[in-house]
């Protein structure tokens, strides 16, 4: 591809874009790993990642689910913890008691499916779905038409739609106000979005790039530049689970604030 | 200037490190005036904690859109 002897910089900028490809729908394909079967060959990183985070969130709830003694013990226990956490802070108080109650597994299975596909990212051999602007998008249009439908559902059409005209404000500014409602409905949606997306591919291009100093630099940089990655890998791990509680927690309230009544 | 000899210039990172500063400032000022009132009234420290991080994770959202936008430039 290049007709000339890759200087160090281009090295790096390529090992950075070949990387982050693994996220689009360009990217590599999956494939085991030390092995290669070509039967596999039509795997996507993406649909593996997805897989795994569906076939452990389903296990995890199974696993808590059958060993249900009258006091839980064990998984059941910190199981039974993770829910009761969900059903109080994010659903029932953003929510009300029956919505709540009844759209906790709905969170519950949100935030887990959501905390396992960011971790899988920091896995060797594995990267995360959410990097990915399209897995992002599809629970972003998971949560618009669940706002929308759960405010038809209990406000009426005609509730719905005026819950976009503020209460008592002047009809003349009624043209501008309004608008500018609708679209901030949708960029909510967009910014849940692009907050997860970018966090996640962030994260992994700055490793990545911390990693090009060496290749740039020469092998004396070794040392401090493994420190400031395994520092940032640590880093990592704590924003994979902070995004995942965050994307949960704000389609909570938004949600809660389409629903609304005293508009 | 000739526009070609500026090609050189990388305006996807300076905007990028432009976006920073707006975080660092949000950010900054949040926790602040956070823990000013959780010093003063202790009580409340988790209902405190949990709308700082809520605002947090709302001011970075605000920087990690212009950081896309410098990625799409690149």
């Amino acid at each position: 591809m290049l007709d000339h002897e890759p200087s160090s910089q281009e090295l790096v900028s390529d090992f950075i874009n070949e990387h982050v490809l693994n996220h689009s729908p360009n990217g590599h394909t999956w494939n085991l790993p030390f092995l290669h079967v070509s039967a596999l060959d039509w795997l996507r990183y993406d649909w593996v990642m997805l897989g795994v985070a569906i076939v452990v969130t389903v296990a995890l709830a199974a696993l808590a689910a059958r060993r249900h003694r009258p006091t839980p013990t064990g998984i059941s226990n910190a199981f039974e913890a993770f829910v009761v956490f969900v059903r109080d802070s994010i659903a029932i108080a953003n929510l009300g008691e029956e919505e709540g109650q009844r759209m906790t597994s709905y969170f519950c299975s949100l935030f887990l499916f959501i905390l396992t596909l960011n971790i899988l990212g920091l896995v060797p051999f594995c990267s995360s779905a959410t990097g990915n602007v399209g897995v992002t998008c599809a629970m972003a249009l998971m949560f618009l038409i669940l706002a929308v439908g759960m405010a038809i559902v209990r406000r009426g059409v005609l509730g719905f739609l005026s819950s976009f005209v503020p209460h008592g404000a002047p009809l003349v500014l009624m043209p501008i106000l309004v608008p500018i409602e609708v679209i901030s409905l949708l960029i909510r949606a967009i910014a849940l979005m692009v907050r997860l997306f970018a966090n996640m591919l962030a994260g992994h291009i700055v490793i990545l790039a911390m990693l090009g100093l060496v290749v740039m630099f020469g092998y004396l940089t070794f040392l401090p530049v493994i420190a400031v990655a395994v520092a940032l890998v640590l880093f990592e791990v704590f924003v994979a689970i902070f995004q995942a509680y965050i994307f949960t927690l704000l389609s909570a309230i938004f949600i809660g604030l389409m629903l609304n009544t005293e508009h | 200037m000739n526009p070609i000899e500026l090609s050189h210039i990388p305006f996807a990172a300076i905007g990028a490190g432009l976006s920073a500063i707006g975080a660092g400032i949000g950010i900054g000022l949040l926790w602040a005036f956070g823990l000013q009132s959780m010093a003063r009234q202790p009580e409340l420290l988790p209902k405190i904690q949990v709308s700082m991080f809520i605002g947090a994770a709302l001011v970075e959202g605000v920087a990690l859109f212009a950081l896309v936008i410098c990625f799409l430039q690149r």
